[in-house]
């Protein structure tokens, strides 16, 4: 299983339609709105590299959405 | 299904609570048995061994699968597979929480057998909600913030007053027993079964269903050592009896009953373990004082209990601690602060050793080595900003591998569930 944090940044006002939109997206774990260099933060759960290649592609998809960083997790420390 | 976890957290715990009401009740007119109102003894060892087999039902029941997914991951927790045995790394921690659990348990039946009513019983053990912040900011990275203190205090007192004895009767020696042996080892059996609960099994995150199962089997095991070295010291029969009484058939549907009860609140109660503090777990969980009104005027009026004062001003002091709890438990709800922070560290810089430096800072949950743009990306949850800024930010700029940084804060999150 491989971990991944997609960082977004949107267009103003298009924040609540796209989340609604990512909500419903295989995959994914977690969405967190955020204050500061990006708009949301999301944590996709894929098989592989060609699952995680769709998710991006379909949060690229939704209108509102500008820019997408993708960060692949190598290694996790968590207390849950 | 993505939901706000906050609202999960939430809905597990005061669902717990709510079941758990019941099941007081139902141990209370247990309790009053008179094979079990004088020998709690016997009781705590019948509670176990009939839990041990019911559980044992119950799990094997939620381990049928379904469409590929087993029924206790469908309808209880998303992890659970099947019933599985403990793994070595889990097996310390077992060992201690079923320990606690059989000392807890055998403290608690010494006190329904003496008060019947069980909002009055549920009163004294609030307390371990300081117990569990005291101890937390020993075996936690997370040490309590003023804002937990105050609520903690809040809900504690609270549910002291809602649950001060409507009869007016002020007992000393369950007070002792609540002091001494009730909260302290539910203290301990919550941090232990939080410590089960986050630990990954096989690189997957472990269930509350075969925790719970766990637990009833080692505090069984527990029970019936302990009552064997008392019966061997005072030549009683309490093992024996709670044995011959738990396969009566006229206490047995009861065993099965508040026991089959018992587990739904626990593997909950578990679940939201995993997901918050111990303390604030607890802290939620004084609304089983609210939901334990309702369980005893029903009881009332079947008869099964005989105490239950309308003076007015015993339940003026009631509703004023029940609005104290849920203010409490709100302040709780409504005083964390998530963010993400976005790491890049100096060429050269060793990975495993920064990722430690990182994990040590408090308040730090999450800690991920990714590749990208950032090295790290670290998540830390506090109460206040402020304290966010005195405990991480300035804990990063002592750590000399870091380059640049940056904090987002979180506004508003979902998770799958």
């Amino acid at each position: 299983m491989i971990s991944a944090y997609i960082l977004i940044t949107m267009t103003p006002g298009k924040t609540d339609k796209a989340i609604k939109e990512m909500r419903q997206l295989d995959n994914v774990a977690k969405i967190s709105i955020i204050a500061g260099e990006y708009d949301i933060v999301i944590r996709a759960q894929v098989k592989n590299l060609e699952e995680l290649l769709t998710v991006t592609d379909k949060i690229q998809m939704i209108e509102g959405v500008t820019k997408t960083t993708t960060q692949i997790i190598e290694k996790e420390i968590s207390l849950q | 299904m993505i939901i706000r976890k906050k609202y999960l957290f939430y809905v597990l715990a005061i669902t717990s609570s709510f079941i758990a009401a019941a099941v007081t009740g139902v141990d209370s007119f247990v309790g009053s048995q008179p094979a079990f109102k004088y020998d709690p003894w016997a009781f705590a060892f019948a509670l176990f061994f009939i839990g041990t087999l019911i559980t044992l039902l119950i799990t094997l029941s939620l381990s049928i699968k379904i469409k590929g997914k087993s029924l206790g991951a469908k309808i209880l927790d998303p992890s659970f597979k099947q019933l599985r045995l403990v793994q070595k790394s889990e097996m310390k921690y077992h060992l201690i929480a079923g320990l606690m659990n059989a000392i807890n348990t055998v403290g608690y039946c010494a006190i329904i057998s003496i008060v019947q009513d069980p909002s009055v019983i549920l009163s004294f053990s609030q307390i371990v909600i300081l117990y569990l912040l005291l101890m937390e900011s020993i075996t936690e990275k997370d040490v309590p913030t003023l804002v937990e203190i105050q609520s903690s205090v809040i809900v504690t007192f609270g549910a002291i007053l809602a649950s001060i004895s409507l009869t007016g009767e002020f007992q000393l020696f369950p007070i002792f027993i609540v002091f001494l042996v009730v909260n302290p080892t539910w203290a301990v059996f919550s941090i232990y079964q939080r410590k089960l609960k986050i630990m990954k099994i096989h690189n997957k995150p472990n269930d509350s269903i075969n925790i719970r199962f766990w637990n009833v089997f080692f505090s069984c095991l527990f029970t019936a050592l302990l009552l064997f070295i008392y019966d061997l010291f005072t030549s009683g029969n309490h093992l024996i009896t709670g044995f011959v009484t738990s396969i009566d058939p006229s206490y047995f549907l009861l065993l099965v009953l508040t026991m089959g009860t018992t587990f739904f609140s626990y593997v909950l109660y578990i679940r939201s373990l995993g997901m918050g503090k111990a303390s604030v777990n607890n802290a939620i969980r004084a609304s089983t004082i609210i939901f334990a009104i309702p369980f005893s005027i029903i009881l009332l009026q079947l008869g099964t209990i005989t105490e239950f004062s309308t003076d007015p001003v015993m339940l003026i002091i009631k509703i004023i601690g029940m609005v104290l709890i849920v203010m409490g438990i709100i302040s709780f709800a409504l005083t964390v602060v998530k963010s993400y922070i976005f790491i890049t560290v100096k060429p050269g810089s060793p990975i495993r050793d920064t990722m430690q430096k990182l994990w040590d800072i408090r308040g730090v949950s999450h800690v991920s080595v990714t590749s990208g743009k950032y090295d790290f990306i670290v998540k830390v949850s506090t109460r206040t900003l402020m304290k966010g800024y005195e405990r991480i930010i300035r804990k990063l700029d002592e750590i000399p591998e870091i380059k640049k940084y940056h904090w987002d804060s979180v506004l508003k999150d979902w998770e799958k569930i």
